[in-house]
């Protein structure tokens, strides 16, 4: 039992009392340290710290990795690093099981039965790169293209790109088209940067639209530690518009329910009072956006409050109320994410709610909307030429303008034959999981051995999708692996590491090192003019490339420095009184403000020449503008100016201005119909945290919310069986019938209902662990809840942005019924058939489809998709 | 000498005496649950026990309705009842600090201490757990005493995303906690219990905390859920 007895113990206490004495006492200050060492609570021993970047979501926190007899016991933040200032979530506490999880594959596998049949034998790394080698040679030589990669989280640096360069295919597919791409294409066009770093902390007012920053989204650490700073500390108003109560819409001032899809309505209605009540600010508008006041007031006269209350069901007055509060207290900031953007015109609404800080003046100032901060870093050289074939499923004809790609219609297109695979590579994406039509579409295209002969998946877990696969080659998981970083997370940028903690465990091989060892079988002797791109010994080596030739850091000792302190540069210590990073005179940082009011200097204008508009030409590129009398940098964009008017959406028949399309099937709803939307909680990612046992036994199902006023309607109370089926499905799970939700929704979180995954997040524990070479956890002998959910993805039907690309998830129209006598619990079921109409149907909707312009009857002028069919496709 | 004293002698202004509290401040919770999981990794904490843990409830009607958390932990009482009802002498407060700790090889697993803690703040660890060798024994929040020795927060307080967590010696008038208690409204839990609680919180609902014993069961809300959704097993 116990290793300590009672005379060790005072002996520590001994020790304590000089190690107290001796501790400053700080006027106001919490007198303890915040981290940085950690000690086991058994021996008192101090454990091994290193420091490492978090990758269990995607947010990117600097951590520091606690060891003792070498099994990874602990994970904390990073004091010194500048946007997490040493505070992690509870995803990112608890991410060694990725590491431990008993279920995970330590040797490549070899599928040994049909696919998905689950019968597997264990091969050697040297048969496995064999067997890829020889596939891939095979499709070399009859297209590259048809080798195709599709990732969902990668952190690479640049390694997946190479590795596909390299083989000459551009078949290399994302997954941001499931996620927030239409955030990003309503904002690039408009001031450059794909998302906003809002400064919370110094805001007076933060107006959230759909965004549940308080558990998920970018960036939910970072940015929830400043919105309780700007609350707490700075008494800002927090509003939030969301169709359900999230914690962040629990813990907001104001939560204000809307119909799903009608943010941006609101939004422009805001607009529209601003405008209309002379509140904006029109020195900004006129110098720095391409539109100018009178223009913008004529535009939205359109969008009065009473139509946005129609349409979203917030009262006129919250609506002139908010403007006004909105407009009148500086600084103010609005944020969005999903909320906005997952709808089939997402683009408009999240540029319609972004025109709200630029109206009023708030970009780039304390306490308001600003740009991204990031930072690069160098590719080793050299470096493979990009293929010369475009490849239709990296860029999709039918969306020239979504430039994320448009990933979840990748199924229908590959059944179509749009393009020929004949290996297909996933890394850390599980689509059959995470994407809309789940294992009615993905399932189906990866079953089908015509459609995807050959299907390598490098994971570390026998994820809903790794189960299909033909091999699988033992990736790491974040703490055994390296990998550069950056993420724009604060307002203050910095470059981080990911370093292995731990050896990789068994036989896994982090991903680089098998790209680079598939590569080298592939042109064993560098006659194919392939190895030359894969010249690293490790993984480390391959860093080093990266990091020490940064300007600044290389000064500091390169990756020696980033191997020890995790991040750089390190601007100042975190300080116990106030939780925030100070310089040496114990005042806050500093961030840096108006990136678009820099100067340009005086050298780098010789051979420039000043347009008409003020515009700064060089090369015939805009560099910069001048505004009175000075030469500015502007904003990253073509013209250097926030484009309110976006020509190139008029080109393809979109309203460049902003505008707000109602989703067609949500007006000819029914009575008892509803819209079913999802949602991501604090403690789950969307499909990689079920087999993590402790977030698990904090959430684990996933009942779907109501309405009191739905409940009592279709007589309905919380635990009642219920059926929802959509126009491709239905699925039976319980119901939470609560006052958290528009009565016109019904809402299910996803992370839940997986099928595949591990014993755990199937429940399956009376199987035996370390099936794949793991070492088993006693402690999930503990589990005690018996329920793992119902996951909704497969009564999703697919809808694209025809602008973004994005999916609609909150698009789909439902109905909800008590259970029937043959509806058991966990029944999904979802129809190829019927997924594969509303593809069709949602094309419609594309520029070359029929009812694009039904759609903008604004825009009858436009040429239709002949007039643009000489454009090459894809936005970069 | 910080000797272990088997007594329930409260340190409240002792000269040279730490007294350490936490001060939960409600308005910069946000549930984000780091703590929970923060604890569990610190000690190994085996599933379906919890050292700390993070209730919360939905209150109002819609449309106006907020969402309430309420971080929970044992609250170091100045006049623990599990001390007093602990028949082995394992369970004792330190004198200087006025942690209230678990001598693991004297307990006897009686629950004796589980019984009377008003705040169901303890436990029993099962006989399973991933690397830690202690089972079988009554178990609870230290304090963090391991790492606040060392002059070092608690877990939960050094992850605490909201900084909802403040933690310090109370018998240090600068400390940040004695400021907090002694210039904000503060409440404690079930103070009719006369435990004298070092655990207080700053904004706390009055329907949170002077409620009946039912609501403090750690699995609170998780048990209500369970019983509610168990209804349908195959």
């Amino acid at each position: 039992m116990l290793k300590m007895n009672r005379r060790t113990f005072i002996k520590v206490s001994g020790g304590t009392a000089a190690a107290v004495a001796t501790a400053p006492s700080l006027l106001k200050a919490m007198e303890v340290e915040l981290g940085g060492k950690d000690f086991s609570p058994v021996t008192y021993g101090e454990r091994q710290a290193i420091p490492i970047t978090c990758h269990v979501c995607n947010i990117q926190d600097g951590a520091i990795a606690f060891v003792e007899n070498g099994r990874i016991v602990k994970l904390e933040g990073n004091p010194e690093h500048v946007s997490t200032r040493g505070r992690l979530c509870a995803k990112g506490n608890a991410g060694m099981w990725y590491s431990y999880d008993p279920d995970r594959i330590l040797y490549p596998l070899k599928r040994v039965g049909a696919r998905g049949e689950g019968k597997w034998k264990r091969i050697t790394w040297d048969e496995a790169l064999t067997e890829v080698a020889q596939k891939l040679d095979a499709a070399i030589k009859e297209d590259p293209n048809s080798i195709m990669l599709k990732f969902g989280r990668q952190r690479s640096g640049g390694a997946l790109d190479r590795f596909m360069h390299t083989l000459g295919s551009a078949t290399i597919v994302n997954h941001t088209s499931v996620c927030e791409s239409s955030k990003k294409i309503g904002m690039e066009p408009t001031w450059g940067p794909d998302i906003e770093t809002p400064d919370f902390a110094n805001a007076k007012y933060i107006l959230n639209f759909g965004s549940n920053i308080m558990e998920a989204a970018y960036f939910h650490n970072p940015y929830s530690q400043r919105i309780v700073e700007g609350t707490a500390e700075n008494k800002a108003k927090l509003v939030t518009f969301d169709v359900r109560l999230s914690n962040t819409a629990g813990r907001s001032d104001e939560w204000i329910p809307v119909f799903p899809g009608t943010d941006g309505a609101v939004a422009l209605a805001i607009g529209h009072v601003i405008l209309r009540d002379d509140l904006q600010d029109s020195d900004f508008i006129n110098t720095w956006t391409n539109v100018k006041v009178e223009e913008l007031k004529t535009h939205y006269q359109q969008f009065t409050p009473e139509w946005a209350s129609k349409l979203s069901g917030v009262p006129v007055e919250t609506i002139e109320r908010i403007a006004r509060e909105f407009a009148t207290t500086k600084p103010a900031t609005t944020y969005t994410y999903r909320g906005p953007a997952k709808h089939l015109y997402g683009s408009y609404n999240e540029k319609a709610c972004m025109m709200l800080p630029i109206m009023t003046g708030n970009i780039e100032v304390r306490g308001g909307y600003c740009m991204p901060r990031g930072m690069g870093w160098p590719q080793p050289q050299p470096e493979p030429p990009k293929p010369a074939k475009p490849s239709y499923l990296a860029h999709p004809d039918e969306y020239p303008l979504a430039g994320h790609k448009v990933s979840h219609l990748t199924p229908f297109w590959i059944a179509e034959g749009k393009q020929k695979i004949n290996v297909y590579f996933s890394y850390q994406d599980n689509a059959v999981y995470t994407n809309p039509g789940a294992q009615a579409v993905w399932g189906k295209l990866y079953r089908d051995e015509k459609l995807i002969p050959f299907y390598v998946s490098m994971s570390p877990f026998m994820g809903e999708e790794t189960a299909l696969a033909d091999i699988i080659l033992p990736d790491c998981p974040y703490l055994e692996r390296w990998e550069p970083e950056s993420m724009p997370n604060s307002l203050w940028p910095w470059l981080g590491i990911r370093q292995p903690v731990i050896k990789p465990l068994g036989e896994a091989r982090e991903n680089r090192v098998m790209l680079r060892d598939i590569i080298h079988k592939l042109d064993a002797d560098g006659s194919r003019g392939m190895k030359q791109y894969w010249n690293f010994k490790d993984g480390e080596d391959h860093m080093r490339h990266h990091f020490d030739n940064v300007p600044g850091l290389k000064e500091v000792g390169g990756l020696d420095f980033l191997k020890k302190h995790g991040v750089w540069p390190i601007y100042g210590k975190l300080d116990p009184a106030t939780g925030k990073i100070v310089d040496k005179t114990g005042r806050e940082i500093k961030a840096d403000y108006g990136l678009h009011k820099k100067e340009i200097p005086e050298a780098d204008m010789a051979g420039a020449t000043i347009e008409a508009n003020g515009a700064i030409m060089k090369n015939g590129k805009a560099v910069g503008v001048q505004r009175n009398g000075k030469n500015y940098v502007g904003f990253p964009t073509g013209n250097r100016l926030i484009n309110v008017r976006v020509d190139q959406w008029a080109e393809y028949g979109f309203n460049p201005m902003p505008t707000f399309k109602r989703i067609p099937w949500h007006e000819t709803m029914k009575d008892d119909e509803m819209i079913m939307t999802t949602y991501k909680i604090n403690v789950h990612k969307q499909s990689r945290t079920a087999a993590v046992k402790w977030l698990a036994e904090i959430m684990h199902s996933n009942p779907v919310w109501m309405n009191t006023l739905t409940g009592n309607k279709i007589g309905v109370k919380t635990g009642d069986l219920v059926r929802v089926e959509s126009a491709v499905g239905h699925l039976v799970t319980k119901a939470y019938v609560f006052e958290g939700i528009h009565p016109k929704v019904v809402a299910i979180p996803t992370a839940f209902g997986h099928w595949e995954y591990g014993r755990l997040a199937t429940l399956k524990l009376k199987e035996k662990g370390g099936a794949f070479g793991a070492q088993d956890d006693p402690d999930l002998k503990n589990v005690w809840w018996t329920d793992n959910g119902v996951h909704p993805n497969a009564i999703i039907p697919v809808v694209a942005d025809p602008i973004g690309g994005s999916q609609g998830w909150y698009d789909t129209v439902v109905k909800v019924t008590k259970a029937g006598p043959n509806d058991k619990y966990g029944d999904v079921q979802g129809n190829w058939e019927k997924h594969l109409e509303a593809f069709k149907e949602t094309l419609r909707y594309a520029y070359t489809g029929d009812l694009h312009r039904k759609m903008h009857p604004e825009m009858a002028a436009w040429g239709g998709p002949e007039s643009v069919k000489h454009k090459p496709a894809g936005g970069h | 000498m910080s000797e272990l004293r088997l007594s329930s002698i409260e340190t409240r202004g002792v000269p040279g005496k730490k007294r350490y509290a936490m001060v939960i401040d409600l308005r910069r919770c946000i549930g984000c649950d780091g703590c929970m999981t923060a604890c569990k990794a610190e000690y190994d904490v085996p599933l379906g026990v919890w050292r700390t843990w993070v209730p919360y409830r939905v209150v109002g009607t819609y449309p106006n309705v907020r969402k309430q958390f309420l971080p929970r932990l044992c609250n170091h009482c100045d006049d623990p009842p599990c001390v007093r009802s602990c028949p082995v002498g394992a369970t004792y407060k330190v004198e200087d600090g006025g942690f209230v700790l678990q001598h693991y090889d004297r307990c006897i697993g009686c629950k004796a201490c589980m019984a009377s803690c008003p705040y169901n703040a303890r436990f029993l660890l099962p006989k399973d757990r991933s690397y830690t060798e202690i089972t079988g024994v009554v178990d609870k929040c230290t304090f963090c005493h391991h790492r606040v020795i060392q002059g070092m927060s608690p877990a939960c307080v050094q992850t605490c995303i909201g900084r909802a967590r403040i933690f310090g010696d109370l018998n240090d008038p600068n400390s940040e906690v004695a400021r907090l208690v002694a210039t904000l409204p503060t409440q404690v839990l079930r103070p009719e219990e006369g435990t004298k609680p070092n655990v207080f919180y700053i904004g706390a609902d009055r329907n949170l905390t002077e409620h009946g014993r039912a609501v403090y069961n750690p699995p609170e809300v998780l048990e209500r859920d369970r019983q509610a959704f168990d209804n349908h097993k195959a």
